[in-house]
């Protein structure tokens, strides 16, 4: 952190509160939403907390737009965190509680793929159609050979 | 719901820690956060603290006892807009062209005074402590009733006070409008959240179906006249309601209070440059803030004493939803103010006077010190004097509009001077002072009763004080225009109108849109209001009635809400009185003539008695 310039650490705080200004509010009405929605609610409002989860997601696009970066590390990593917890508990709720799956199950796996493809036209739109698939191409990462790297046989730089 | 609502405010708390922390890590300046906040931060800070800093508790009581008549008021954001735009761009160009650093400052050192430096200093301690202990004390009763009396509310108090501490200290201004602007997104959220959650789930007719139920005698969806012949809150009952279309337009004006505030001036000063305060007043302040004031509060307040538990029936997380926007609306503002005020005071008396020539490391330590002590006084005053807190702080909206003419002096009009603008504010100050609880009762107490109450007439103090103002201003300009310190006053318009000036390329066009701005202030919230009552329910010239299905004036305050937003648009972009530029700058030397020039030191008595009390715990 020391080796950052201070203006270059100054513009990521004031991103990164930006990201929470969008996240906070979002997640807070996301929670209320699937708290009713799991609960009395039924299936419209699990939607409807998807779809909060959703304009958050999109704000935080239009956010990296305008200030011209793209999802950190760290928040890539919160987001697949907190994506694998949602999996496990939908999971979980199906397998072990009564009644979940006839109720929710459509709106919630629905919702989850929702989310997943919002991320994957995001990076379809953003990188291409290549590049996005680079990104999880590990396997090419496995043989560093220098005409890998050659433009016209797709190398990355 | 207790343990829910405290969830939420721990997380907003762990929020505020956290951003606190990464600020203190990057570096930014503790007094004036680098003087470049981010224009968004800046943006959604400000459009926050314009719609909680008038209380936004207090506001919604008022429409759920007076209904529409007591929303209109907020038009004033409009307003608010405006004046914003008009003083902050030239002052941000100040601070920079001359090293004007914050409020008191700028205009103490344009008009030669030290007055106006102290009146400015005063004025952000009255919002510091008193205003914004009235308004963390209401919170504090929230989250009381709220929890059915499981948090206290003195407790509650020093809760509340303590997390909004903690990023000011640790993080300092930066860190404040950071969290702040969140808090505002959260707001906003949480308004049109709960009014659509009521609107879409609670079975009990709501505003639209049966508007807002007032007490007999109240006329709930009217103005009650133009002006009413009362002699004020407390003396006499006003008939239909507070709310004439004199008492509206003079309300209104507390919400330009809140935009020249020394807090909101400070914020415009410490802003990067860019085009923020134009989208910011033109989508934030007027556009979002009004609407959500004009048109979703009604919403929420036909429904208000039961609203939390009808709420709290459909989904327990929407009732602390709806405490959780009260509490935020009060941190907001009570934070804003606090801190604001405690750093205008270090930077002008702490730092320059009282401990002079201390080393940055030094600085900071006396800037958390001062806003420990300042938030430690906002605490007590809120838990145990609130009573005092809402005496004296009432004063300080309406005192804040006093000081548009000296803003727009130092801003545009050259020829105000010293004299008339200390002059037009002693006469401002006394006449809102004497139409204010403070002023009644210690008049009364000492002497004798006063034939008028609170708000004579029920026109707003704001306005009775800006009214003698302005016409000692310009009384007493006639004869001091050209007086000693013109010369010095004219080094800063000069430097305006060469490089600054307004578009000259279309002149009829600036005349138009002032000639507009009237006109619409007059229809919007002035006396022509009056007509929203049965324009659109029985329109004129015809002897037909329209089945709206809606209030007139409700309508009406929505029409004229959408055609502020278009004239403030107008004011931001076409006269580009909403953007500042990054360019360099040419500085100026803006020093008094007077001043003896060296640097500053403490007076000697400031310096004795530090002396004595150093020295002795030696």
């Amino acid at each position: 952190m020391s080796g950052v310039p201070q203006s270059d650490r100054i513009q990521r705080l004031d991103r990164h509160a930006l990201v929470m200004a969008v996240w906070l509010p979002a997640a807070f009405l996301a929670t209320a939403v699937f708290h009713h929605g799991f609960g009395p609610g039924g299936a419209w409002w699990v939607a409807g907390g998807f779809g909060v989860l959703l304009a958050g997601f999109g704000a935080h696009v239009i956010v990296n737009a305008v200030l011209g970066t793209d999802f950190s590390a760290r928040e890539v990593a919160l987001a697949l965190f907190a994506f694998a917890l949602a999996t496990l508990a939908i999971i979980f709720s199906v397998l072990l509680t009564p009644g979940f799956a006839a109720r929710f199950f459509w709106p919630a796996a629905l919702g989850m793929m929702a989310l997943a493809g919002a991320a994957i036209l995001y990076m379809v739109i953003r990188n291409g159609p290549r590049a996005a698939f680079a990104r999880f191409d590990i396997i090419r990462d496995n043989n560093p050979r220098r005409a890998s790297r050659l433009p016209h046989r797709g190398g990355r730089a | 719901m207790t343990l829910s609502l405290v969830a939420a405010l721990g997380l907003m708390a762990a929020c505020a820690l956290y951003l606190a922390a990464l600020t203190a890590r990057a570096g930014a300046g503790l007094v004036d956060g680098g003087a470049d906040l981010p224009g968004w931060a800046a943006m959604f800070a400000g459009a926050g603290v314009m719609v909680a800093g008038v209380g936004l508790a207090d506001h919604l009581a008022l429409v759920a006892r007076f209904g529409l008549q007591a929303a209109h008021p907020a038009m004033g954001l409009v307003l608010a807009a405006m004046a914003g735009l008009i003083v902050q761009k030239r002052l941000w160009i100040a601070a920079r062209l001359a090293g004007l650093a914050s409020p008191g400052e700028a205009l103490g050192r344009y008009y030669g005074s030290v007055t106006l430096r102290i009146a400015m200093l005063t004025l952000a301690i009255l919002f510091a402590l008193p205003w914004s202990a009235h308004l963390l004390s209401g919170t504090a009763q929230a989250v009381e009733a709220a929890t059915g009396g499981a948090v206290a509310r003195a407790p509650a108090v020093w809760v509340l006070a303590f997390f909004l501490f903690l990023p000011a200290v640790i993080g300092g201004w930066r860190a404040t409008v950071l969290f702040l602007a969140m808090q505002a997104v959260l707001l906003a959220m949480l308004i049109v959240a709960l009014a659509a959650l009521a609107e879409g789930t609670l079975a009990t007719p709501g505003f639209l179906d049966a508007g807002i139920p007032v007490a007999e005698g109240i006329l709930r969806d009217m103005i009650p006249g133009v002006i009413q012949n009362s002699a004020g809150i407390g003396k006499q009952t006003a008939q239909g309601g507070i709310f004439s279309a004199m008492a509206i337009i003079s309300t209104a004006l507390v919400f330009t209070g809140v935009a020249l505030s020394p807090g909101m001036l400070y914020l415009a000063q410490t802003t990067a440059a860019g085009r923020s305060k134009g989208f910011g007043a033109v989508w934030l302040v007027a556009g979002l803030g009004g609407g959500l004031m004009l048109v979703l509060l009604p919403f929420l307040a036909a429904r208000l004493p039961f609203l939390p538990e009808a709420l709290g029936a459909v989904e327990p997380l929407a009732a602390v939803g709806f405490t959780f926007l009260l509490v935020t609306a009060g941190q907001l503002a009570a934070g804003f103010f606090t801190t604001s005020g405690t750093l205008i005071v270090t930077r002008e008396v702490i730092l320059p006077f009282i401990v002079p020539g201390l080393s940055p490391r030094g600085q900071r330590l006396a800037a958390r010190i001062a806003l420990a002590l300042a938030y430690a006084a906002l605490a007590t005053l809120a838990a145990f004097a609130p009573r005092f807190s809402a005496v004296f702080g009432g004063l300080a909206l309406p005192f804040a509009v006093q000081l548009l003419p000296a803003l727009i002096g130092l801003c545009f009009i050259r020829w105000i001077s010293r004299a008339a603008v200390i002059a037009g504010l002693v006469f401002g100050l006394l006449l809102v002072t004497f139409t204010e609880p403070l002023g009644l009762i210690l008049f009364e107490g000492l002497f004798l009763d006063l034939p008028w109450g609170r708000w004579p007439l029920t026109i707003h103090s704001a306005a009775w004080g800006l009214a003698f103002n302005l016409g000692v201003v310009l009384l007493a300009s006639v004869f001091t225009a050209r007086g000693a310190g013109r010369a010095h006053r004219d080094r800063l318009h000069d430097e305006f109108a060469a490089r600054w000036a307004l578009p000259e390329s279309r002149p009829n066009a600036r005349t138009a849109l002032w000639s507009l701005t009237l006109i619409w202030a007059f229809f919007a919230m002035g006396p022509g209001a009056i007509l929203g009552n049965s324009f659109f329910s029985r329109p004129v010239f015809t002897e037909a009635e329209t089945a709206l299905g809606l209030p007139s004036l409700w309508v009406w305050q929505i029409l004229f809400w959408l055609i502020g937003c278009a004239l403030v648009w107008w004011l931001a972009h076409r006269a580009h009185l909403g953007q500042t530029s990054s360019d360099p700058l040419r500085r100026i030397d803006f020093r008094d003539p007077a001043q003896v020039p060296g640097p500053a030191r403490a007076p000697d008595w400031i310096a004795a008695g530090l002396a004595r009390v150093t020295q002795r715990a030696r």
